[in-house]
This record gives C-alpha cells, sequence and structure tokens, in this order.
C-alpha cells in the first residue's frame, strides 16, 4: 500500500526554540525520499510530525489527501522504524512481526502466515522462533522492518536505520532496502545525516539545516546544481573560492569568471575536487604549487597553493596514476558547467 | 597482575572482611542452628540431636498458628503493595514531566526517611480509638462510635504495606525508567492502546523488577518484629514475635533457633519459587 | 484516563503522608494526647524532648555507633572488594558470596545468632555488641556496592602508579581509594542511614547503653504521648535534612 505526501507550512517549536521553519514538501506516492542534514537540522523532529508523535505548532500534514495533521500514530497509515529497533526482547521475531496485525485483531494462523512472509522478504524465514537478542545488528534492522511492513503502511518512516551497523554492512543493506521498496512499492522517508546514503538510495533527496529545505531533488541534480550554499558544501567535498560579481563578471584572485544574472557584490565560487582539471580544457585557473598529494584508491587527493592566491588551498582529485611530488606546478582549469557561484540572495 | 605474589597479597586484603564474616555470621548462624537441635531440661541447655523443637513448632497450635499468620500476613501485604505500588510508579514514570519525576519520586518516598519504629506508631495514632480516622468518621457522621482499628490485624498489614508501597515504588519506578520510550512508540505506533500496550509489552517487561521487589518485600516483611508487635495486639502473634517471647520471657534459645531456622527455610523456599521469574532478566 | 491518574497520584501520596503529618502536627499538641483536636501549636514537648538526658545519650550513641560500624564496614568492604578486583583467586566467587550472604538473612535471625554466641561465651551485651552486628549487616553492601564500581579505568590508573614504582599500600591509599571516593562515601552515608534506624540488633544486643529507636521502643511501652511525636518529628527532620543534602550537592555535581 502506497500513499502521497503533502506537508504545508510546517512550523514547530520547542519553547523558544524553533525547530521546524516554514516546511513544504510533497512527495509521491512510491517515492523513496531522503531527509538528509547534520545534527540538530530537524529532519528527526520533521519524521516524527510524520509519524504522529508530534503534533506541529503550525501546518498540515496530508497523507493520501487526507489530513492527517492531528491523527495519533495508531490511527496513521505510517509506521516508524525506530533507531534503537524497539524489537519488543520478550517476544519471538515471528510474534514481533505479527504485533500490529494482533493490534487490529487479525486471527493468530493468519497473521502467523503473513508475519512469515514479510520475515522471508527480509530474508529471515527460517528465524521465526528465535528472540531478538539471538541476532545480530543487521538481523534485527531487518526484523525491524519487517514488522513495520507488516501492518501494510502507506509510508514507511525510517530514523537513521544504518547508523549501527559497520561500513560493509551498511552499503549492502542500503541496497536491500532500495530493492524491498520497489518490491513492496511504499512511500519511503529515511532519516540520515550520510550524504553518500542519501546518494546511494534516494529518488530525492531533501536536503535540511537548522530546521529549512535547502534544497530537494534527484541526487545527481542536487550535487551538480545545489541550490545553495549548505546544500552545495554538505554534498561531498566543495571548493570555497571568494568572488566579487560586478559589470567584468565575478572577479576571484584566480580568475574572472562568466557571472550573467547575478546580484553584485560578495559571492562564493564552488567547484568540486574533480572538477579541477589539469588537461588545460575550459576556463584556466592559473599555476598552482602542489603541498601534498595522497593516494586514496580510485583518485589521487592533493591540496594545491595558487601562485595567484597564496593564502588559498584547493583541494583537486587528480587521476590515480597522477602523484605528483611537494612543490610541483600544476596547470589548473575548470568546465563552466562544473562551476557553481552563489550571491547573497542565493547562500 | 602477576598470580605469584599477588595472590597472597590479594589473600590479605579479603581475609579481614571474611574473617568478619566467618566469624560474626557464619558461626553465630551454625550455632544457632546447632542450638534449634537442643534441648532445655530445666534450666540448663543439653546439645545434642533433639527433634523436641521441631516436633513442638508442628504440634504446639500457638506454634505453627504464627507460622500461619506470618505467611498469610505477608502474602496478603506483598501483593497488595504491588498491586498499589505499580500504577504509583507508572504515574510518576510515564506521565509525570520528565524534569518533575526525580522530584515526585522524592517526595513519594519521604516518609520513608521516619524511624522505622516511628512510622508504626504513628500509625497507631491514626488508627486508634481517638485517633484521627475514628474522630474523622465521626464528625462525618458516618459512624457514632469508634471503631477498633489498632491493635488487628488490618493494622498490621496497613502499618506494613504503608512501608512497602513506597520501597515498591521507588525498584519499580527504577524498572520502569530504563525501558527505552521507543518500546511504547513502537507499540503505539503499531496500532496499540495504551491497555494493550501495557498487557503484551510493558508488563511482561517489567517482570522480572515486579518479581524482585515482591521477593524484597516478602524477606522483610516476613522477617520483622516491630509492626505486628506495634499495631497487631496480641491476639496472635507473627513468628518473630514468637521467637522474641521465647527469648524474652523463657530464655528458650533452643525453640527460638528452631523457629528461625523454619523462618529461614520459608524464605528460601519463596526465592526457589519465584527464581524462575528473577531469571528472566533479558533486555 | 487524565483524571484518574491524576486521582490515583493524590490519593497515594494522601495515603504515604497520613502517619507522618499527623506525627509531625500532633507534635505541636498543646495537650496530653497526640490525638485530635488538635490544640496549639505549642514547643512544650519539643522542649521537653531535646532536654531529656537519656533521648541525648541515646542520640549520641546512635551516631556513635552508626559512624564507627559504617567506618569498618566501608574499610573492611573497600579492601574485600580491591582484593577480589584485582586478584585472580581460587574460590573468588565462593567468597563473593559468602561476604554477601548476610543480605539475604532476616535482621532478626542475624541479631539471634549474635545473641546466642555472646550469651554462651559470657561477653555482655554493649553498644560495641550491637556495632559488630550492624558492620554484619552493612559489609555485604558497602561490598557489593564498591566492588561493583571497580572498573577497567581505575585499573590502568593503578597499573600506572606500580609501573612508577609505587608499593601495594600505596597503590592503595593514593589512587584506588581517592578515585573511589564518591562510591565510598556513599556506601558509607547508607551504612549509616541504616544503622542509625536498626533497630531490633540493637535492641537485642545492647543492654545498658542504648541507641535511638531502642529508645523510642520503651518511650512507646509507656502509651501514646506527644513526646514520641516530637521525637520522632527530630528523628524525620535531621533524616530527612541529610538525604535533601546529599541530593543536591553529591548527586548534583556527579550529573554535571
Amino acid at each position: 500500500m502506497t500513499a502521497s505526501v503533502r506537508l504545508n507550512q510546517l512550523n514547530h517549536w520547542f519553547g523558544p526554540f524553533h525547530a521546524l521553519r516554514d516546511i513544504s514538501l510533497e512527495i509521491e506516492a512510491g517515492e523513496y525520499v531522503t531527509l538528509l542534514g547534520p545534527s540538530g537540522c530537524g529532519k528527526t523532529t520533521l519524521l516524527s510530525v510524520l509519524g504522529g508523535f508530534i503534533e506541529p505548532s503550525q501546518g498540515t500534514v496530508f497523507i493520501a489527501d487526507a489530513d492527517m495533521t492531528s491523527v495519533a500514530p495508531a490511527k496513521r497509515p505510517t509506521t516508524t522504524m525506530f533507531q534503537d529497533y524497539a524489537l519488543f526482547p520478550h517476544m519471538s521475531l515471528r510474534d514481533n512481526v505479527a504485533f500490529g496485525l494482533r493490534m487490529t485483531g487479525v486471527g493468530k494462523a493468519e497473521r502467523h502466515r503473513k508475519a512469515d512472509d514479510k520475515l522471508d522478504l527480509v530474508g529471515l524465514k527460517a528465524d521465526g522462533a528465535k528472540r531478538p537478542h539471538e541476532l545480530s545488528g543487521g538481523q534485527r534492522q531487518r526484523v525491524a522492518l519487517a514488522r513495520a511492513l507488516a501492518v501494510e503502511p502507506d509510508v514507511l518512516l525510517l530514523d537513521e536505520p544504518l547508523g549501527a551497523l559497520d561500513l560493509k554492512l551498511r552499503r549492502a543493506m542500503q541496497d536491500e532496502l532500495k530493492d524491498i521498496q520497489r518490491q513492496v512499492g511504499t512511500t519511503f522517508v529515511h532519516v540520515t545525516h550520510d550524504q553518500e546514503e542519501a546518494m546511494a538510495i534516494s529518488d530525492r533527496i531533501v536536503v535540511m539545516n537548522a530546521g529549512r529545505i535547502e534544497d530537494a531533488g534527484p541526487p545527481s541534480r542536487i550535487y551538480r546544481e545545489p541550490a545553495s550554499l549548505f546544500a552545495a558544501d554538505f554534498m561531498g567535498e566543495m571548493n570555497h573560492i571568494p568572488a566579487q560579481v560586478g559589470s567584468a563578471g565575478a572577479q576571484t584572485a584566480l580568475t574572472n569568471l562568466p557571472a550573467a544574472n547575478l546580484m553584485s557584490g560578495a559571492a562564493t565560487v564552488c567547484i568540486r575536487p574533480e572538477a579541477v582539471r589539469q588537461d588545460g580544457k575550459g576556463i584556466g585557473l592559473g599555476d598552482a604549487t602542489v603541498r601534498d598529494a595522497t593516494f586514496f584508491g580510485a583518485y589521487t587527493r592533493a591540496h594545491v597553493i595558487p601562485t595567484t592566491a597564496p593564502d588559498m588551498v584547493v583541494v583537486a582529485h587528480l587521476p590515480p596514476t597522477s602523484l605528483p611530488e611537494t612543490g610541483a606546478v600544476l596547470q589548473l582549469s575548470v568546465l563552466p558547467d562544473d562551476i557553481r557561484i552563489f550571491t547573497k540572495d542565493t547562500a | 597482575m602477576n598470580a605469584g605474589t599477588g595472590t597472597k597479597l590479594g589473600w590479605g586484603f579479603v581475609a579481614p572482611a571474611l574473617l568478619w564474616t566467618l566469624a560474626f555470621f557464619i558461626v553465630p548462624f551454625l550455632v544457632m542452628g546447632a542450638m534449634s537441635f537442643a534441648t532445655l531440661e530445666g534450666r540448663s541447655l543439653v546439645w545434642g540431636l533433639h527433634l523436641d523443637n521441631y516436633i513442638e513448632l508442628a504440634t504446639r497450635a500457638y506454634l505453627w498458628r504464627a507460622i500461619l499468620v506470618s505467611l498469610e500476613i505477608t502474602v496478603t501485604v506483598t501483593i497488595v503493595s504491588v498491586v498499589l505500588a505499580y500504577p504509583l510508579a507508572a504515574i510518576i514514570a510515564f506521565r509525570v514531566p520528565p524534569q518533575w519525576q526525580r522530584l515526585a519520586l522524592l517526595l513519594a518516598i519521604l516518609p520513608f526517611w521516619t524511624s522505622y519504629v516511628v512510622r508504626s506508631y504513628a500509625w497507631l495514632l491514626v488508627l486508634a480509638r481517638e485517633g484521627l480516622i475514628n474522630q474523622a468518621l465521626m464528625n462525618v457522621g458516618l459512624i457514632v462510635e469508634p471503631i477498633t482499628l489498632a491493635n488487628t490485624r488490618f493494622a498490621t498489614v496497613t502499618g506494613f504495606v504503608h512501608f512497602f508501597v513506597m520501597l515498591l515504588t521507588l525498584t519499580i519506578y527504577a524498572n520502569l525508567v530504563q525501558l527505552s520510550p521507543n518500546y511504547r512508540r513502537a507499540a503505539a505506533d503499531l496500532g496499540a492502546n495504551a491497555v494493550q500496550t501495557f498487557r503484551h509489552v510493558i508488563l511482561p517487561l517489567t517482570l522480572p523488577g515486579i518479581a524482585t521487589g515482591a521477593f524484597l518485600t516478602f524477606v522483610l516483611c516476613i522477617g520483622d518484629y516491630v509492626t505486628p508487635q506495634v499495631l497487631g495486639g496480641n491476639n496472635e502473634l507473627t513468628m518473630p514475635q514468637v521467637i522474641m517471647v521465647q527469648l524474652g520471657r523463657r530464655a528458650d534459645f533452643p525453640l527460638a533457633s528452631a523457629l528461625a531456622i523454619v523462618m529461614m527455610a520459608i524464605v528460601t523456599l519463596a526465592y526457589l519459587a519465584s527464581a524462575r521469574w528473577l531469571r528472566l532478566d533479558r533486555v | 484516563m487524565r483524571m484518574a491518574a491524576w486521582l490515583y497520584l493524590i490519593l497515594a501520596f494522601g495515603f504515604i503522608y497520613l502517619p507522618v503529618g499527623t506525627l509531625v502536627l500532633f507534635s505541636f499538641q498543646d495537650g496530653t494526647l497526640p490525638v485530635p483536636p488538635f490544640n496549639g501549636p505549642s514547643l512544650q514537648w519539643y522542649t521537653e524532648v531535646l532536654a531529656d538526658d537519656d533521648i541525648t545519650a541515646a542520640l549520641i550513641n546512635s551516631l556513635v555507633v552508626a559512624i564507627g560500624s559504617s567506618a569498618v564496614a566501608v574499610v573492611l568492604g573497600f579492601l574485600a572488594a580491591y582484593g577480589l578486583a584485582r586478584h585472580v583467586l581460587p574460590g573468588s566467587a565462593i567468597m563473593r558470596g559468602l561476604l554477601i550472604a548476610p543480605l539475604t538473612v532476616s535482621y532478626l535471625i542475624v541479631g539471634l545468632g549474635l545473641l546466642i554466641v555472646l550469651n554462651r561465651t559470657g561477653i555482655g551485651l554493649s553498644l560495641f555488641t550491637a556495632g559488630i552486628g550492624h558492620v554484619v549487616i552493612n559489609l555485604p553492601l558497602a561490598f557489593a556496592i564498591i566492588y561493583a564500581s571497580m572498573g577497567a579505568q581505575h585499573e590502568n590508573a593503578e597499573r600506572a602508579a606500580r609501573d612508577l614504582g609505587a608499593s601495594e599500600a600505596k597503590v592503595v591509599l593514593l589512587v584506588t581509594a581517592p578515585m573511589l571516593a564518591p562510591t565510598l562515601a556513599a556506601a558509607f552515608f547508607l551504612s549509616v542511614t541504616l544503622s542509625w534506624d536498626e533497630f531490633i540488633i540493637a535492641f537485642l544486643l545492647t543492654r545498658f547503653d542504648i541507641t535511638l529507636p531502642v529508645e523510642i521502643w520503651s518511650m512507646l511501652r509507656s502509651g501514646l504521648s506527644p513526646r514520641l511525636n516530637a521525637i520522632g518529628s527530630v528523628v524525620f527532620l535531621i533524616s530527612v535534612t541529610a538525604v535533601l543534602i546529599l541530593e543536591f550537592t553529591v548527586l548534583r555535581r556527579r550529573r554535571s
């Protein structure tokens, strides 16, 4: 089962603290959306509002075109997967997964059958009789997922579900989550602070900061054309080059860059490390001296100091075969498409 | 950590406490055990393996009634105290705002710090024929003559329950507060109402804590002399009271020892019976 | 549901405070019976009680026994905890069990056992014998609390001290004990509280010099009197003040 979600002008205060500011968002039925942002940005608060654990001070929450703003969690077509899984330790896995069905009065045989189905979906078919403490972290996470899906919610809310897992397991689970979501078709809203995770699984990423939505869109668009300085910074690494926008374009210490339709005044030019080129194509950025270069497997990460701006350090990702010595001089350039300029009104 | 000199030194550290426990607990306990098999001939003590005391316990009504009375009172007190304390602990843990919980708990157990003897005395005041409750009931017109509340089993049970409700509120609260709030949220999220959440999630998870508290109540209650002596009157005596009578008037150490051994046996049985629930601690 | 909860809370608190409230209220009774009607307030009973030599003597005795027995209990408990936690000794599980065993036995039985032994060996009863009994009941508690607090971080500090040349005695005195100061204080305070209020062992094992609970007991034998209310309220006040001080100093500091 699946449904669309519409959030309109959500505002929420915890005492004097303004936790959510004018949040408006539309999520299509069946979308996998990630709420991404640093600690304290409001993403978990937003998830709680969606789940019905918090009633927002202002604004509305519509799920499948029905006003759910004040509806209790039990009565909403949502279920939440908690960060610590909250599996009932005194029940078997099967009883855990069947719990929601039991609460709605489903008979024993049928709810056990449905529970086994869901355990099968997450790959734990034979373990129905076990207790949570007998499982590993990754397995418990799957049971929590099965339990949340057993009641066939329209929207599944995941609160940093992969935080407790190690890197390899996390990557595997990301793929599995995406797979399962495609299979059941439910709308997934997933909270995380890990931007790699967000990029791996989302149909759309919603970047949040200080209670506001900074940017929302498909991972590729957010990465390549971030809408704000914060979003640009949060996703991957970014070089910041101060600039002055005037009649002659954006003037930086390295070179002048075209800046059509931009507000005059101070600005920041953002260039991704992998967009800094050595092959001379695109706009020249001048010479730079290598401060250090470290092999990172898929690329070489180099800190370079531009000749025309000795106070600046630029991070460049060079091909892995290139490992320049400290003091080597490189000629840098960048393609115009790879440049983002943020002025005061877009920062 | 080297085992060689370390071990000798280690013994050195543990020895004082061990010796103390041995000398002033183990040995007296064993002596008491031996004493329970001794007998009094006239005024002199005869050691040996006499079963007189235990036979007397089983046959003399005055004695085995005391055992029965102790059991009845203790079981009643345990059940009533748990039933009254659990909701109180739950209300403090779940309904009182988090920043006030510590204060609420402290206020709920503050009377703990009246001297144990004094607290039983205070209940005597409240329950006496001229006391607060009778006066209040007469003023309101519910009764004409004061009713006998003090010096009854009711008074003893009330005195005990008052003490143990405070103790159990503390232990059950500690147990409840340890539960991750996400358990309740998850249950609610999956469609459970308050009653269902309590029945299927909270109660089973707190059962070990309740069992521990109930066992503690049982042990402390059955061995207590003060409350029944102050509040119970002399119509029926509990085991501790009978033990003290044997010590005082008759200086009958053997019989007193036998009673004490029986009391310990009952406590051990209670432990074995409840061990099943006590062992279920797994979160 | 909300209403029912608050109603229950009020009723429960009413029940809990009924005896204490009555006690304190009628300690100010202007009259000879601590029962309604309440005339007063009068401080006559407080002045009488605080001027009573027997009571003051009993109070001091209680303090002496409490502090003395608690000090012994904490020292023995600490040494035992250190010995068991830091050395691999054969049969340590049995030793731990033995040290904790007195917790499982009713105080009456502890007192009875000691009474029998003292009686048979002809040793007289005194505050000292009562103190011995109190150490028996407080030692297991002190040991358990301190043993549970001896963690790995303490062990590393001790190793560092030994590495720098300290003898075993110095390590215990200069490193272990100070690091465990809050735990030792808590164990000490708990023991003092339990000993201060303890009746049956003190009753069985004292003769001429008695502790406060035993003194109150003998006062009780003379019937209802506001004197008991007054001394009871004083004891209550002292205990509550100590607890509140502990709560707002030691425990607050630990949280920040």
